[in-house]
């Protein structure tokens, strides 16, 4: 692929509303999973979950905010941090030629929520009159492109834990083949209600809460994990074609380099070593990259048995002998799983990573798996001499597996 | 208090509406009330007054052209009256 400018960030997320206050609470191990305040939280098995920190009313007129789930509000903020950065990325833009593709997998699910609750646990029939308008799955996307006047294509990826990672590979994909100058590409996730969380738990795939500690019960490539612990939050980036990114001296924070797509065939949740190993090399073939070159991988790393030792499996294949020379991280630990806009939130922490040549931990990694057994960079941040490029990983239920590489400047 | 006065103040509170714009003449376009917001307003405001609103969207977009008109048509509803077939 021809290479792809990013040329803005934007981050609404556990731990930070903001690239830079999110990314140094990453250095510090800060953990994001907290006991969640939810309706009947006596009902939840397992109460922790990652939220943001977030007032709409300081983003949003009442009206406005009404109009959106909390997913849009997550996603326009993103995406307004992100256009601001990019310095006029907007400047001189043929509109016909920008647009919009977000990754999200739950939708409004907020929306979905409230509505449920109001006429079925209420016995009420008055269901908000903008319901649809906020729970529809292309709202985020839709708001996000009617708030900026970006007039070209405008499409919603839904491909579970991958959505955003989708997102952000077609859209350079996109930019690459010449078809548009600018998008703006990411996800949004706002997954923490009584409804979805009870869903996640009825699939045995979430975390305890640790018993000591509930910030603690994330632990990918642990021996002691039990599960992901959902968060929710917003990623958004500028991607613009290289040559008019360079052309208008815009700050060209990284290069999307590569992309790997594939599906798993197997099952419809069981990861699968050969699918994940595929999306790998397919992203590194993209870039024109051997497995030498890439620095530092941002796992999925999901905490759950299943993923962690398969995706070890698949990075092994991939990578031969490098694997164990190349520094691993999930993030997750800290930010917990935003499902679709994992895969953006952590392209984020790959790049700024990257830039600052620091690597951020695994964090409760105390007792490794004996069948993880790569450098996860457990508990402590690790300043490093240079990054190069880096990876990052998505893989879905359903199947599809998408791995981005980017290298910094 | 008056319905227009119980209408203007819950515009103001819920809607960001200027009172002193929320007029009798004050035709909803010039207030920016479109058609979508108008339906999120015909919500609350059946919450406000506990009527009823007949969900008969061409009818209601001929005969409300201004804040007057709305109030006016709120007065009908609260009264229980048939509605006014002018």
């Amino acid at each position: 692929m021809k290479p792809v400018a990013v040329t803005g960030i934007g981050v609404v997320a556990p731990l930070g509303n903001d690239p830079a206050t999110f990314f140094a609470a990453l250095l510090e191990a800060r953990s994001g999973v907290r006991r969640l305040q939810s309706r009947y939280p006596q009902r939840l098995a397992a109460r922790v979950g990652a939220p943001v920190d977030f007032d709409a009313a300081r983003h949003f007129p009442a009206p406005k905010a009404r109009m959106l789930d909390r997913v849009s509000q997550l996603a326009l903020v993103a995406a307004a941090q992100a256009i601001e950065q990019s310095r006029g990325a907007r400047a001189a833009l043929d509109a016909r030629r920008a647009g919009v593709f977000v990754g999200t997998g739950m939708g409004g699910s907020e929306t979905t929520d409230d509505g449920y609750h109001t006429l079925y646990a209420e016995g009420s029939d008055r269901v908000k009159p903008f319901s649809v308008l906020m729970a529809m799955t292309n709202a985020p996307a839709a708001w996000i492109a009617l708030d900026h006047g970006l007039q070209g294509p405008s499409l919603t990826f839904s491909t579970a834990c991958s959505s955003s990672a989708v997102a952000i590979g077609e859209a350079a994909r996109r930019i690459a083949a010449g078809e548009v100058d600018v998008m703006v590409a990411g996800g949004a996730e706002a997954p923490l209600t009584f409804g979805t969380l009870k869903a996640w738990e009825a699939l045995r795939t979430l975390a305890a809460e640790d018993p000591v500690d509930p910030a603690r019960s994330c632990k990918p490539f642990a021996k002691d994990r039990s599960g992901l612990v959902l968060g929710e939050g917003a990623a958004m980036l500028v991607l613009e074609d290289l040559d008019r990114a360079r052309g208008r001296n815009a700050p060209i924070l990284a290069q999307i380099a590569g992309y790997g797509l594939t599906t798993d065939t197997s099952h419809i949740t069981r990861p699968s070593v050969e699918g994940q190993a595929r999306a790998m090399r397919f992203a590194l073939e993209d870039a024109g990259l051997g497995p030498d070159a890439i620095g530092y991988i941002n796992a999925h790393g999901t905490g759950t048995p299943a993923n962690d030792p398969v995706e070890t499996a698949a990075i092994k294949d991939v990578f031969g002998p490098r694997a164990a020379l190349t520094p691993v991280s999930s993030t997750k630990s800290m930010h917990g799983h935003l499902l679709g806009a994992a895969g953006a939130l952590e392209l984020v922490v790959a790049i700024l990573a990257a830039r600052a040549r620091v690597l951020p931990p695994t964090a409760h990694l105390d007792a490794p798996d004996p069948e993880c057994d790569l450098d996860y960079v457990p508990n402590r941040a690790r300043r490093v001499d240079a990054v190069g490029a880096v990876m990052s990983s998505s893989f879905a239920f359903g199947g599809t597996n998408a791995v981005l590489v980017a290298r910094v400047t | 208090m008056s319905t227009a006065e119980r209408l203007r103040a819950l515009l103001a509170r819920d809607f960001d509406l200027a009172p002193a714009a929320l007029q009798a003449e004050a035709t909803l376009e010039s207030l920016e009330i479109d058609s979508l917001r108008m339906i999120e307003i015909l919500f609350c405001v059946e919450d406000e007054f506990k009527i009823a609103v007949p969900a008969e969207h061409a009818e209601l977009k001929s005969r409300l052209k201004t804040f007057g008109d709305l109030a006016a048509y709120i007065d009908t509803l609260v009264a229980g009256k048939p509605r006014d077939p002018a």
